[in-house]
């Protein structure tokens, strides 16, 4: 049986995760559905209609088992982390109310959206899946905000008793780490959520090239471009999010680069590979400049150094693959426009990389917040409360662990054969007489 | 009155709506239970659209909870554990099981296999999450548990007054949804369904009723008085809410009865609430205890008020346009 604080953090990390993992698509796919029903409403095109229509159901199950989860982490917070909560909770309530009132208006345009498409002029429908996509981020991102004020307690000033009280309502956004996190974790949903659905349509066309028509062809490219485009923004966000973090997180920074000792001149490590004074230039544009490591950082407030800094080069990697694909799908579409080649689509190669492409965004995903929860071990609120301080009296957590992980698998191994079904059955044939219909692709 | 009391009211508004809006959703899943597949569909129908909505009303309440009142917020979190377990584990399958059975056989296809189960698991959580709450609801009243969850997990709810209110919770959510099941087969021009709900409307409307005056007597005797004292209006309007209710379906009257049904439980929530006030734990903790600061609750408030500004209309508006036979979803 393992410990309470070990079982509790264990919790905490499946419930995150499975949270983080579906409602990432919650919140990337009504950015879709609106683009692609725009279009079928601009171009009259029914296969974009029926694209809208066919994500606007995986948006359904999506929207409810985030909400759920969501539900589960709101109140976990303050089952597994009372005291965390009793002292803090108002600290970062206003996140939490702007995400409930963002979350309201998502579920109700929603209800709108899925059961309006008889009911509504098609304008009017088109126009409740705005509320839906930016309700839908809103709601990330103000939760992303009460994560930031965790890495960077803004307003919190010595109370009557002793006890540190918040005196900041908007604290959570003026946290330093605030506005990187927010950027990199909303263009991480539209990266997952692209190359996600571009990956379903390339395999769906692999599998049987009679796929590869019109309908098949929007729905990869609708998502290779969302998933792909957002991939060089997110490389320069990360960069901005790495500097936040060197200036207000030196141990996790420490932790990310795996700097064990302060230096001038620091190497930079990717993967096997060392290149000297590489991080000194990167952060501070001077090759000998002194970067702060782990050394510097009493050893009771060290964050574990390998698990983070290998999060974090996974991270990388696949950023940086995802930037050279994106080059090569770009290159690949300009060959076929300009030069009359194949389009990427009728390449094998190419839809093998999509396909392959489409889970690596989550492992980054994952192994970013890795980083960003890991990196700032042993605090729950950085210099301010400690994880073990946080935690409840109540014992026997691994129970809970436990339950938690056969629910959540039960429910992942069930979203997965329904978001499959959903994504089967008859979709609407090339008109006849099929042009290279394929060229309406937008770029 | 200060925005800490605001607050308060607001987190009561909350509560209230979850109870009438979240408490139909659960009862319509109770309804669920049944062999009559059009009485499923209606139930299916019904929730479809607006149980994420509703739903939402409990997040709501929880985050303005930990926002004004992060003390109490606390002492509930460890005080209530087992419930709120319970409850959670209820919400999830509730919420997953509906969708998963909703899309599982999408297109006129073949179900996908296990979609029937996850019907059953629908109805069952339905079940169970109502109980958990009632009995954690009952557990505060009787005033047995301790502010650091001493009391036991599980021993203070096995009580009289815990397994009643949990039972009470229920059935007022079965209520709640046979009125407005009875007004939505109404609508629909379904005879035979709107008999079978105004049936059983009439009898857990009369069991609810009960039910609450069965739990008077188990009351701790501060609370009691509490309830006849500042809590009375309250009793009084869930009393006649209750009778009015019944009447009106005894009259086939199901739009109006719609609105009475409302009534009661909110009346009773309205009166275990004056009942605790100002306590969360009676004669151990405070609401007020560390309360959010008012430089905290002032904006905190102003930003629920202007955000229930925008978020009522909308609700009211998807209401109105999904009335009358809303679509499948496409």
């Amino acid at each position: 049986m393992i410990d309470d604080l070990t079982a509790a953090r264990e919790q905490m990390e499946l419930s995150l995760s499975f949270h983080i993992v579906f409602a990432v698509l919650g919140v990337g796919m009504p950015w879709l559905m609106l683009f692609a029903e725009w279009r079928g409403l601009r171009t009259g095109d029914e296969r974009w209609t029926a694209l809208a229509k066919r994500w606007s159901k995986a948006v359904a199950v999506l929207f409810a088992v985030g909400a759920v989860s969501g539900t589960v982490l709101s109140l976990e917070f303050g089952l597994l982390w009372p005291t965390f909560m009793a002292r803090f909770g108002s600290a970062i309530g206003l996140s939490f109310t702007l995400e409930s009132f963002a979350f309201f208006v998502e579920a109700i345009f929603l209800a709108l959206y899925l059961y309006g498409w008889k009911r509504l002029a098609p304008k009017v429908h088109l126009l409740c899946a705005v509320p839906v996509a930016v309700g839908g981020m809103a709601s990330a991102l103000f939760v992303t905000t009460a994560n930031a004020w965790m890495n960077g307690p803004v307003g919190l000033v010595a109370g009557p008793g002793g006890g540190l009280v918040a005196t900041q309502p908007l604290g959570p956004f003026l946290a330093p780490t605030a506005g990187a996190q927010m950027v990199h974790m909303g263009l991480a949903a539209l990266m997952c959520t692209g190359l996600a659905v571009a990956a379903v349509y390339a395999v769906a066309m692999l599998r049987d090239p009679a796929k590869r028509d019109g309908y098949h062809r929007r729905g990869l490219a609708a998502g290779a471009v969302l998933g792909l485009a957002t991939a060089p923004l997110q490389v320069l966000v990360g960069d901005w999010a790495t500097r936040a973090v060197a200036d207000a997180q030196p141990a996790k920074f420490a932790a990310m680069e795996n700097v064990s000792r302060t230096m001038a001149g620091a190497p930079f490590h990717a993967g096997p590979f060392e290149i000297p004074n590489a991080l000194s230039l990167l952060l501070y544009f001077d090759p000998h400049a002194t970067v702060v490591g782990m050394d510097a950082i009493p050893p009771p407030d060290r964050p574990p150094m390998p698990v983070v800094h290998a999060s974090f080069q996974i991270m990388i990697a696949i950023g940086t693959a995802l930037v050279a694909l994106a080059g090569w799908a770009l290159w690949l579409y300009l060959r076929h426009r300009r030069a009359g080649r194949a389009h990427p689509t009728d390449r094998r190669g190419f839809l093998l990389a999509m396909a392959a492409a489409g889970p690596t965004p989550f492992v980054a995903l994952l192994a970013g917040w890795t980083v960003t929860e890991v990196g700032r071990q042993p605090w729950i609120v950085y210099r301010v409360m400690r994880v073990p301080e946080a935690l409840t009296t109540q014992t026997g957590l691994a129970t809970y662990l436990y339950v938690t992980a056969v629910v959540y698998l039960v429910l992942a191994v069930a979203l997965v054969a329904i978001l499959r079904r959903i994504a089967h059955g008859a979709t609407p044939a090339d008109p006849v007489p099929s042009p290279s219909t394929r060229d309406e692709v937008p770029a | 009155m200060s925005a800490v009391d605001g607050l308060a009211v607001v987190i009561f508004l909350g509560l209230a709506a979850y109870t009438v809006l979240g408490g139909a959703d659960f009862g319509a899943g109770l309804w669920d239970l049944s062999r009559s597949r059009a009485q499923r569909d209606l139930v299916v129908r019904a929730m479809g659209p607006v149980w994420e909505a509703n739903h939402v009303w409990l997040i709501f309440v929880v985050i303005t909870l930990f926002t004004g009142f992060p003390g109490a917020f606390g002492v509930l979190s460890r005080a209530l554990v087992a419930p709120v377990s319970v409850a959670l584990l209820g919400i999830v399958l509730r919420g997953a099981a509906f969708v998963f059975r909703q899309y599982g056989a999408p297109d006129g296809g073949a179900p996908v296999r296990g979609t029937a189960l996850w019907g059953r698991v629908f109805a069952i959580s339905s079940l169970v999450t109502p109980f958990a709450f009632g009995a954690a609801a009952g557990a505060l009243a009787t005033g047995t548990l301790h502010p650091d969850g001493s009391a036991g997990l599980w021993r203070p709810y096995l009580a009289p007054l815990p397994l009643l209110a949990g039972a009470l919770a229920v059935t007022c959510c079965a209520y709640l949804a046979a009125v407005y099941l009875s007004r939505d087969a109404e609508r629909m021009g379904s005879a035979g369904l709107v008999a079978r709900f105004r049936r059983r409307a009439l009898a857990t409307g009369v069991l609810a009723g009960g039910l609450a005056l069965a739990a008077l007597p188990l009351l701790p005797p501060e609370l009691g008085g509490q309830l006849l004292g500042v809590g009375l209006p309250a009793m009084l309007a869930s009393a006649v809410s209750g009778v009015l209710g019944l009447v009106l379906l005894w009259h086939r009257r199901h739009a109006l009865a719609r609105v009475a049904a409302a009534g009661a439980p909110v009346g009773l929530l309205a009166g275990w609430a004056l009942g605790l006030y100002p306590w969360v734990l009676p004669g151990r903790v405070l609401l007020t205890e560390s309360a959010a600061p008012p430089v905290i609750a002032g904006p905190v408030l102003i930003v629920l008020l202007a955000g229930l500004a925008i978020v009522a209309p909308c609700y009211v508006f998807m209401l109105r346009t999904l009335r009358t036979q809303p679509d499948q979803p496409e």
